[in-house]
């Protein structure tokens, strides 16, 4: 279950589970977190809780609502974050939210009002459909540029900051660069030749790079470099 | 035939730290019918939901569609498809009723499936559709999620449904009640569109913009398309088992057309 610990100058003042669909945080004795202190609301925020996420919101106070020292109106809590609120600081605890248990799908009755829509026909609803549900990546991504010495793009110098990059030209001759978290590799994509790395053709299967290596796809020449 | 028309590559993997893979994943190339189901449920009866799920709709269509002949129009393939996801779901709920081990068990679905120029599209959970149309990649499904439905309802900005821990809790699925409500619909299949059916282990841990340029850069070779995306989301993590269906609509396919192709195959033989 998740805790939060309020504390001021470093020293803790009070501590609770969050066991309630809903919380208010404020100055006045009704709130189940009360924090005296002038620049705090009577009533300044809440947490609620929704599915196994709790989301602080502000409420309308004027001194605003604080998350990890940047001011915030809704905020999903994360395992960690501490919240300001005048003088003192109330931090959210929960370590069970950043275990991977939580991603087996299970099933939850729909919140309400949402309407019980169709899909709709294609080209009215994409306009809204797309949100980021991807979770931010964890982990390091090698860092490498290319250069072209010949070819039709020749001079260019490409920054593979991209999860692919290609090389040569779509319907001649076509390779991909791939940005692993263990490095780049090359592969052909289509072409009736191999790509060529210092001078040695490939086969179907992705090729690791090393920085200084020269690639060869159709008629561009490719240098590789890595930092 | 559908293998005409449609080119069709596909790949499931169990990720990086799941024991089992629960997804399922149909190919009909005859009939133009694809589909990934994600089960749920303890003990792998998830992975149980999903199979039984996938053959049971597979070898119904595979009967309705090479029944439809030349019937142009829509409505008899929307039928089609809602008839074999009613039936499917209803054999998954009696099967969970019936054994202890499956009680609960349920299992996602995206359904596409190809006919008379057109495609019939159904979901059901939070497996996805999308169409790549010239370099612009479209979200053809709307999640039965608790993240989508906290979006829409204002609760959490779209762009910070990623920091969500709600992202595993679906709130329609496949068998897990006597009575299923699929969302179907249709789309214009035009050549040269790339329609990918995944499952969310893939969009819960790659990004739109970089599944979007996958398949752009390597629309020419789906099978390498297919295996960068699952590579993408096995190098971010694989949390979860992932699935990806890519089919390319190669050239126009009239219904009309593939009746005149049998008449002229018959005219060889008679």
């Amino acid at each position: 279950m998740a805790k939060l610990v309020l504390s001021v100058g470093g020293a803790v003042v009070h501590q609770c589970f969050v066991d309630k669909l809903r919380l208010t945080i404020g100055r006045d004795a009704v709130n189940q977190i009360v924090i005296d202190d002038p620049t705090v609301g009577r009533e300044h925020a809440a947490i609620l809780e929704i599915g196994n996420d709790h989301i602080v919101e502000d409420l309308g106070s004027a001194a605003g609502t604080f998350v990890n020292g940047a001011r915030v109106v809704r905020h999903i809590l994360k395992h960690g974050d501490t919240m300001g609120f005048g003088t003192h600081a109330l931090r959210y605890l929960n370590p069970k939210a950043e275990e991977s248990e939580l991603d087996r799908t299970m099933l939850i009755r729909a919140l309400p009002k949402v309407p019980d829509k169709p899909s709709q026909p294609t080209g009215t609803e994409a306009a809204d459909a797309t949100i980021n549900t991807a979770r931010p990546m964890k982990g390091h991504l090698p860092s490498g540029r290319v250069k072209v010495l010949a070819g039709a793009r020749a001079g260019a110098q490409i920054e593979l900051d991209r999860v692919v990059a290609t090389l040569g030209t779509p319907g001649g001759h076509l390779a991909v660069i791939t940005r692993r978290p263990q490095g780049y590799f090359v592969t052909h994509v289509e072409g009736d030749r191999y790509p060529q790395v210092n001078g040695e053709a490939l086969d179907a299967e992705p090729h690791a790079l090393r920085s200084g290596d020269m690639i060869e796809v159709g008629d561009e020449k490719i240098e590789f470099l890595q930092d | 035939m559908a293998q005409d028309f449609l080119e069709i590559a596909a790949l499931t993997d169990v990720g990086k730290v799941r024991q089992f893979n629960e997804d399922s994943i149909g190919i009909d190339a005859e009939t133009g019918t694809v589909l990934v189901a994600d089960g749920m449920g303890g003990h792998r009866a998830g992975e149980v939901a999903s199979r039984m799920a996938s053959d049971l709709i597979m070898a119904e269509l595979h009967e309705a569609v090479s029944g439809l002949g030349n019937e142009t129009g829509m409505i008899a393939a929307l039928h089609a498809a809602n008839q074999a996801i009613k039936r499917a779901n209803r054999a998954v709920f009696a099967a969970s009723q019936t054994q202890a081990a499956y009680k609960g068990m349920g299992t996602t679905l995206a359904l596409a499936l190809f006919h008379n120029n057109k495609v019939v599209l159904a979901h059901v959970g939070d497996s996805r559709i999308y169409r790549l149309r010239g370099n612009a990649l479209q979200l053809l499904t709307r999640d039965d999620s608790m993240l989508r439905d906290q979006v829409d309802l204002g609760f959490i900005r779209a762009e910070d449904a990623g920091e969500s821990h709600n992202r595993n809790l679906i709130t329609r699925a496949l068998g897990i009640a006597e009575a299923v409500k699929p969302h179907l619909t249709d789309d214009s299949a035009l050549p040269g569109d790339i329609y990918l059916l995944c499952s969310d282990g893939l969009t819960d841990i790659v990004e739109e913009r970089d599944i979007e340029l996958i398949l752009s850069a390597l629309r020419s070779n789906l099978p390498l398309a297919c295996f960068h995306l699952v590579q993408t989301a096995k190098d971010n993590g694989g949390y979860d088992n992932v699935s990806a269906i890519l089919v390319r609509v190669r050239e126009r396919f009239p219904a009309a057309r593939r009746w005149g192709f049998l008449r002229w195959l018959r005219g060889l033989f008679t």
